[in-house]
């Protein structure tokens, strides 16, 4: 008699195979994504493998992608699904088992705690000069600012994501009679004077007229920066105001006046204002005695929120991080001759859950461990005793 | 006492006091007190170490040994270094850099002979092609260098290095550091103090009292600072300990060194302590000790497979457990002297992961003593020690920690737990090594060891499944402390994950009933592969953050272990005596015998 469908199922999904297959596909992932980070670096060699419910595979000189392995998103949810159904199926309440219960659900909650990182986790950085104050923090991302100076006060900030960019078409700026079409974007270029033979520039506006942008393949190592460039149009007013070339890599502002309002265009990492400043006193970095090997950095910096009332001295160092307001700030990395103190700032609501799960698991190790060892010892001393 | 006590305290008893002969002081040699001399203090790499250390590091950097034979007798790495602080003209004729590739051999002249040591002075007319060539690579990242390019950076900065060490003391040539102090405003005197700053290579001056333990100065820098009543105390026996060692007086180094040793003792006598015990340290060379004697332990049961085992058997044990203190005896004096916990880089975790499994091996032999704790144990020691000694030749295996490193709270934490872990999944693999062995080989095999060895396996496995877990939590945490990512994906980070994914398999399949005994050996072997790829294998990916152990050299050598672990698999799987008739195999299957 074969089972109804339902029960096999059941069966499946509660099996202690489907366990192992999970746990080895994990493992071919993991290797997989280590060995990609050459290639692609951590950041796609993640997104590929890890942060993904399949991994595709282009096939080489088609426009097809193939899915060939689940991905690491895929394979944790079923493990995570598998681990609750087992659990709640096979293992009976009992303090035999209590070390079991313990373990899985540490195990639950780390998973658990690896979908919300990459769900809810983000990564910035905030690179400060000694004496400089910043209240805003920038992404990995790119975006085109378009900043409404015209008040002396203060500046008016529209924010245009440059995945958008990437889309291509119109673009109406909300709040204001601005709108861009975009007439080309490239996500990595080479940006050179432009020479006598090359061809004529889109841009008919600002420096980017005497640009030559030639399209590169974007980088792959964590290292390195994309340099991103679009050439769009600017309409207000059903007026056009010019093609401009934006570009992370271009320092000077470039701006037009439309109906007395001047607005000025930049292309530059993403940028997250704080409802706080952070002013850098002191970056220091010493060395060992005789050596350049790096003893410490630190950076000295002052926190003031006026709307906390609150103002005070912070040294962010290695394995110290700042953390406030949901935020950690980290000694990251530094620069111009030690007067740059560059901070990684994180946001991650799930950053607790590693560290209560590992404490669950290694209790449930341990009473595992502990109560099968005794167990152990009892059936040896009864076969020598019989 | 009976006879098998006997024989283990006699066995261990001997290797002790063969290791505690090597501690006994050295005699002069030629009538120089060249110990007094290297137990004196420096200030190199960031720490203080007697210049034993710096003798001996440096010798193993440029030619990859600690000593060496020439015209007829064996040169130690002391006097090798007072040669080339003293007397650059001797030193400059010993055959001490160490050439293999056959281009750079090449473009100095020179063929491939049996002989592959060559002496500053053979290399001295090539020196400006070498640096050319050298300074043409170097731009070239690391990883992307061909055979020649490496290995002509690599001779170039041993020869810069050695370069240095020349002129550490007085420049190379000069009429010597006496001549610098009698007329410190002599022609040119202020290029060479200022040369002598710059190149030297380690400082010898202990700063006063009072000043910060890291002040220490070189000569040029004390001579640029030396006004006329106000000259470093160490400079003047330090010059007469110049030139007492080139004028060949005996008598007048003696007497330079007590006294520049009592400069010390009156400026900082607690560095003139710590060098003390890092010279004793350096001469009893506990962990070579240790090798030899794990190889002992490990012949002795052999033996007392074929003869003997009454005796031999507990001699092997006590030959182990000599060992296990010897090693210990090691561990314990690095974690004095460099202040820091056991496991600091790729060399000290070599160290750490064996003593773990010896530990762990002598615990199994007191449970099953049926001598398979001693073998697996005693191998595994001497295999990581051997593991070891290959990666000291970068010099200082005492080196300071890099900032992102300098936690002495992680260090203790993650770092020997996970090494623990890289313990216990390697032991599990030497047991199951030593399982499949016995079923192929041995004779006749009783169901009751096989259980045991099994039955050990498993527990092991258990061990390592705890501490590889708690180990790379505590390195997420450590990481969620220092970067913000609780899990960043990094190579070594996955490397671990993946010696704990294989552990948490084995023990399922075992759960599970889909491995048995045969199953679960060859899971264990292929735990070596997983541990050895991911302990030396994500090195030599060259990405991630955790860089700071990069190595190139050893990946012949990991590839060579891992097709080894591959074919004991398959040993571990093929049916007992496979070589064997099937016929004559299948009666002793039946009886039960396997």
């Amino acid at each position: 008699m074969t089972k109804p469908l339902r029960t096999r199922a059941w069966d499946a999904i509660t099996s202690l195979k489907l366990t192992i297959a999970c746990l080895s596909f994990l493992m071919v992932l993991v290797v997989l994504c280590t060995l990609a980070q050459v290639e692609l670096g951590t950041f796609g060699a993640v997104n590929k493998y890890i942060k993904s419910f399949l991994v595709w595979w282009d096939v080489p000189g088609t426009l097809w992608m193939i899915p060939v392995l689940p991905g690491g998103a895929l394979v944790g949810l079923v493990l995570a699904v598998n681990l609750v159904a087992a659990q709640g199926r096979r293992l009976e309440l009992s303090w035999k088992k209590s070390g079991l219960w313990i373990i899985h659900a540490g195990l639950i909650l780390l998973i658990a705690g690896e979908f919300v990182s990459s769900v809810f986790q983000v990564e910035s950085q905030m690179a400060i000069e000694e004496g400089q104050t910043l209240n805003y923090i920038e992404g990995r991302d790119l975006e085109l600012a378009v900043m409404d100076v015209t008040d002396p006060a203060f500046d008016e900030v529209y924010s245009i994501p440059d995945s958008r960019l990437a889309r291509g078409g119109t673009i109406a700026v909300p709040g204001t009679p601005v709108s861009f079409q975009v007439k080309a974007y490239y996500r990595n270029a080479e940006l050179a004077p432009r020479g006598p033979q090359d061809p004529p520039s889109p841009a008919d506006r600002g420096v980017g007229a005497s640009v030559a942008v030639r399209p590169m393949p974007p980088v792959s190592r964590d290292d390195q920066v994309n340099q991103t460039a679009a050439f769009v149009e600017a309409v207000a007013g059903g007026r056009s105001y010019g093609t401009w070339l934006a570009s992370n890599v271009l320092g000077a502002p470039q701006s037009f006046v439309h109906e007395g309002r001047t607005y000025v265009l930049a292309l530059r990492p993403r940028r997250q204002y704080l409802p706080y400043a952070v002013t850098l006193k002191k970056f220091s970095h010493d060395v060992y005695a005789g050596t350049d090997i790096p003893k410490n950095f630190s950076s000295l910096v002052h926190l003031s929120n006026p709307s906390r009332g609150e103002r005070r001295d912070v040294l962010i160092y290695m394995n110290q991080p700042l953390r406030y307001d949901g935020k950690a700030f980290y000694q990251a990395s530094f620069g111009k001759n030690d007067t740059l103190s560059i901070l990684q700032v994180v946001e991650n609501p799930g950053w607790l859950l590693p560290y209560i799960s590992c404490v669950l698991v290694t209790l449930g190790l341990l009473v595992h461990f502990t109560i099968t060892m005794r167990r152990s010892a009892r059936r040896r001393q009864g076969a020598q005793e019989a | 006492m009976n006879v098998a006590k006997t024989a283990s305290w006699i066995a261990g008893g001997l290797a002790l006091a063969g290791t505690l002969a090597a501690l006994a002081p050295p005699g002069k040699v030629r009538g120089f007190d060249v110990d007094g001399f290297a137990r004196l203090p420096v200030l190199e790499g960031g720490r203080v170490k007697p210049i034993d250390s710096v003798a001996r590091n440096t010798l193993l950097m440029i030619r990859s040994q600690q000593s060496f034979r020439h015209e007829g007798r064996t040169i130690g790495a002391e006097e090798w270094l007072l040669d080339v602080l003293f007397r650059p003209e001797v030193a400059n004729a010993q055959p001490v850099f160490v050439i293999n590739d056959p281009e750079v051999l090449g473009l100095i002249g020179l063929r491939q002979t049996s002989d592959r040591y060559f002496s500053f002075r053979t290399l001295a007319p090539h020196l400006g092609e070498i640096e050319r060539q050298s300074q043409a690579a170097h731009p070239i990242d690391a990883k992307e260098r061909t055979r020649f390019q490496s290995a002509i950076v690599n001779l170039f900065e041993r020869v810069y290095l050695y370069y240095r060490l020349e002129n550490t003391l007085q420049l190379a040539g000069s009429p010597g550091l006496a001549a610098e102090l009698r007329d410190p405003r002599a022609e040119g005197a202020q290029e060479r103090h200022r040369a002598l700053s710059e190149l030297s290579y380690f400082r010898p001056l202990p700063p006063p009292a009072g000043q910060a333990g890291d002040a220490w100065r070189s000569v040029g820098e004390a001579l640029r600072a030396g006004t006329a009543g106000n000259v470093d105390p160490a400079l003047d026996p330090l010059a007469r300990l110049s030139r007492a060692y080139a004028s060949r007086d005996p008598a007048g180094f003696n007497a330079a060194v007590a006294d520049l040793g009592a400069v010390y003792a009156s400026r900082r006598p607690e560095a003139v302590k710590q060098a003390d015990h890092e010279t004793v340290f350096n001469r009893a060379q506990p962990f070579y000790a240790g090798m030899v004697i794990y190889v002992l332990a490990l012949l002795a049961l052999f033996a007392s497979w074929l003869w003997k085992p009454q005796i031999l058997q507990p001699a092997a044990f006590g030959l182990l457990v000599a060992g296990a203190l010897v090693h210990t005896g090691g561990l314990v004096s690095r974690v004095i002297l460099q202040g820091r916990p056991p496991v600091t880089n790729l060399y000290s975790s070599a160290v750490f992961v064996g003593w773990v499994a010896v530990i762990l091996g002598v615990v199994l032999e007191r449970l099953y003593r049926r001598g398979f704790g001693t073998a697996v144990a005693a191998a595994s020691g001497f295999a990581s020690l051997i593991v070891a000694h290959h990666l000291t030749g970068d010099g200082d295996t005492m080196e300071m920690m890099r900032a992102v490193l300098d936690s002495n709270f992680w260090l203790a934490t993650h770092v020997v737990t996970i090494t623990i872990g890289y313990s216990g999944t390697f032991l599990a693999g030497a047991i199951a090594i030593g399982y499949t062995f016995r079923r192929q080989f041995a004779p006749r095999l009783d169901p009751a060891t096989s259980k045991a060895l099994v039955s050990m396996a498993y527990g092991v496995i258990c061990f390592a499944l705890l501490f590889s877990f708690v180990g790379t939590v505590l390195g997420g945490i450590w990481a969620d402390q220092s970067w913000g990512r609780f899990w960043g994906w990094d190579p070594k980070e996955n490397g671990a994950l993946l010696i704990v994914l294989w552990n948490a398999i084995i023990l399922h399949a075992r759960w599970g009933g889909y491995a048995r005994e045969k199953g679960i050996m060859a899971m264990a072997i292929f735990g070596n592969v997983i541990t050895s790829l991911s302990w030396f294998g994500v090195n030599m990916l060259g990405v991630g953050l955790h860089s700071y152990g990069f190595m190139d050299k050893a990946f012949w050598a990991l590839f060579g272990f891992i097709a080894s672990q591959l074919l004991l698999m398959a040993l571990c799987l093929l049916p007992r005596q496979f070589w064997r008739p099937a016929s004559s195999r299948a009666g002793e299957e039946a009886t039960g015998t396997v």
